[in-house]
C-alpha cells in the first residue's frame, strides 16, 4: 500500500502519532518509522512481532524499539532489493511454466518449480532467495533438456533468471559498499560489528577493532586538491585490504576514518596488524600522476578488544580514544587501550 | 543463613561459558542469586529443586534447546511465576514469535550489556532491579 495524496498522508500520520502516544513511545525518527511501517502493513514480520509484544503487554522500552528497528528497518534497503528481485524471478518463473504448459510438458516435470514459486512468496532473507534462484536455474535447465520443442524458449527463460541472479548479487554488494573506496560501508560495518560481537560472546573467542585515521588529511586536500585526497583514500583502502588477514572486515567508517574488525585476534595480534598497516603505508609514496611526487601518507591507529557484557559503543569508544592518543603522541603510530 | 531470602533467584541457561559468566556478573550486581545450567535438561532438573524468579535462556544448546525447555517447563510447572527471557542473535527474528508462543515472556538480542539486561529484567518482573 502506497499513500500518495496529502490528505491521506496527514490522516495516516495522525493515526501513527496517536498510536505512539497510546503506547508512550518517544517520537523519534526511528520509532516513527517503526510505527509507520506497523500501521501501513507492508512489513508483515514486523507487524506480527509487534503484535506479539503488544498482546503480551510487554514494554516497548528503548532496547525493544532499537532491536525492532535494527532487525526490521535498518536493513530495509536490502529487503527492498530482495522483494523486487523475487517479483522479477516470479515473473520469469511464471513465463517458464506457461511455456511448459503450452508445449505440453508433463505437469509433474515442473511440480517442483511450482512449489518453489509458492515458497518464494514467503522468502524474505537474502540467503533464502539466493538458494531459491540457484535452484530455479537448475530446474529450468532440467525442463529445457526434457523438452526438445520448447528447448530454446526454456533456455531463454533460464538465462533471464541467471541475469536476475547476477543483478541481485550486484545490487546486494552495492548496498553494502562505499562507492569511493569499494570497501564495506558504515551500515554494513555496524551490522557486522554487532553480529561478530554476538558470535564472540557465544564462543568466547577474542575480537578486536582498529580505528584508522589519515594524518593531516585536511592539509592534503588543501594542498593537493580533493581529487588527490580521494586518490589517497583509495590508496589507503587498497593498502588495508592487502595488509589485513583474510577473515578481517575493512570498512570506511566515515570521511578519512577507516575501521577493521578482527575476529579471533587478541590485542597483540591486532596491534601487529595495525603496525603492518602503518608500515606498509609509510614506506611508499602515494601513487599519483603528479609532480612533484606526493610523499608517503601516514595513519594513526587505535586498537581495542571486545569485552563481552560491555556495550558496543564502549568498545568502539576505546578504539577511538586510542586513536586520539596516537594523534596526541605524534601521529604515525599504533596505540592500544585495554 | 536467611539474610538473602529477599533476593530474587535467576537461572542462567546457556552452553556458552562466557555468556554465563557475563550474565552472572550483571545479575550479581543487580542483587540476584544466580545459578547456571549448560542446557535445558540441567535447567529443568534445577527448577525442580528451587523455582527461579527469572530464567535467562539461550536458543541453541545441545541436549535440550531453549524452545524445548520452554515447552517442557510450561507443561511441567504450568503457569508458575517464573519469567523467561530468551537470548537470540540478530537475524533469528522468527524465533521471537515461536518462543512467545511457547511461553517465553521477552527476549534479548546478543550481544547484550548490563544496561540492556537490566531494562529487560525490570520490564519483565515489573520492578526496579
Amino acid at each position: 500500500m502506497y499513500v500518495a495524496n496529502p490528505t491521506a498522508i496527514k490522516a495516516l500520520a495522525d493515526v501513527v502519532v496517536s498510536s505512539m502516544q497510546r503506547f508512550r513511545i518517544p517520537l523519534t525518527p526511528e520509532n516513527y518509522s517503526l510505527w509507520y511501517e506497523y500501521h501501513i502493513g507492508n512489513n508483515r514480520e514486523l507487524q506480527r512481532t509487534m503484535d506479539v509484544i503488544i498482546s503480551n503487554s510487554a514494554d516497548f522500552d528503548e532496547t525493544v524499539l532499537h532491536d525492532l528497528y535494527v532487525t526490521f528497518l535498518s536493513s530495509a534497503k536490502e529487503a527492498e532489493i530482495v522483494r523486487e528481485t523475487s517479483v522479477n524471478v516470479q515473473d520469469a518463473l511464471r513465463n517458464l511454466i506457461s511455456v511448459a504448459l503450452r508445449v505440453g510438458v508433463d505437469a509433474d516435470e515442473f511440480g517442483a518449480a511450482l512449489t518453489e514459486l509458492a515458497a518464494m512468496e514467503h522468502t524474505k532473507s537474502t540467503d533464502g532467495l539466493r538458494d531459491l534462484v540457484g535452484h530455479l536455474i537448475g530446474e529450468s535447465r532440467k525442463m529445457a533438456e526434457k523438452s526438445q520443442v520448447a528447448g530454446a524458449r526454456m533456455r531463454e527463460s533460464a538465462s533471464k533468471i541467471e541475469t536476475l541472479e547476477r543483478r541481485l548479487e550486484s545490487a546486494l554488494v552495492e548496498a553494502r559498499t562505499d562507492s569511493l573506496t569499494g570497501l564495506a560501508n558504515r551500515r554494513f560495518f555496524d551490522s557486522r560489528l554487532r553480529a561478530l560481537a554476538g558470535d564472540a560472546m557465544n564462543s568466547g573467542d577474542e575480537l578486536s577493532l582498529l580505528m584508522i585515521d589519515v594524518d593531516r588529511f585536511k592539509r592534503v586536500n588543501d594542498t593537493w586538491g580533493h581529487r588527490v585526497g580521494d586518490e589517497l583514500l583509495r590508496h589507503l583502502a587498497s593498502t588495508l585490504q592487502r595488509t589485513v588477514r583474510r577473515e578481517d572486515l575493512v570498512a570506511r567508517y566515515g570521511g578519512e576514518e577507516f575501521a577493521v574488525i578482527l575476529p579471533q585476534a587478541d590485542a597483540a595480534a591486532a596491534i601487529a596488524v595495525g603496525e603492518n598497516i602503518r608500515r606498509a603505508l609509510a614506506s611508499v609514496p602515494v601513487p599519483l600522476d603528479v609532480t612533484p611526487v606526493m610523499p608517503p601518507a601516514t595513519v594513526s591507529i587505535g586498537v581495542s578488544c571486545y569485552q563481552p557484557g560491555d556495550p558496543l559503543s564502549e568498545w568502539v569508544g576505546k578504539a577511538d580514544a586510542a586513536l586520539y592518543r596516537a594523534k596526541q603522541e605524534g601521529r604515525d603510530q599504533v596505540r592500544y587501550i585495554q | 543463613m536467611t539474610t538473602t531470602t529477599t533476593r530474587l533467584y535467576c537461572l542462567v541457561v546457556d552452553d556458552s561459558l562466557v555468556v554465563r559468566k557475563v550474565a552472572r556478573r550483571i545479575l550479581n550486581s543487580l542483587k540476584f542469586n544466580v545459578d547456571e545450567a549448560e542446557n535445558g535438561q540441567v535447567a529443568l532438573d534445577l527448577c525442580g529443586t528451587l523455582m527461579p524468579d527469572l530464567i535467562l535462556l539461550d536458543w541453541n544448546m545441545p541436549v535440550m534447546s531453549g524452545i524445548e525447555f520452554v515447552r517442557a517447563f510450561r507443561e511441567k510447572y504450568g503457569a508458575v511465576s517464573a519469567k523467561v527471557i530468551f537470548c537470540t542473535t540478530q537475524g533469528d527474528v522468527e524465533h521471537i514469535r515461536d518462543a512467545a508462543a511457547a511461553g517465553a515472556n521477552d527476549y534479548i538480542i546478543k550481544p547484550f550489556d548490563a544496561a540492556m539486561l537490566r531494562r529487560k529484567i525490570e520490564a519483565v518482573l515489573g520492578i526496579a532491579a
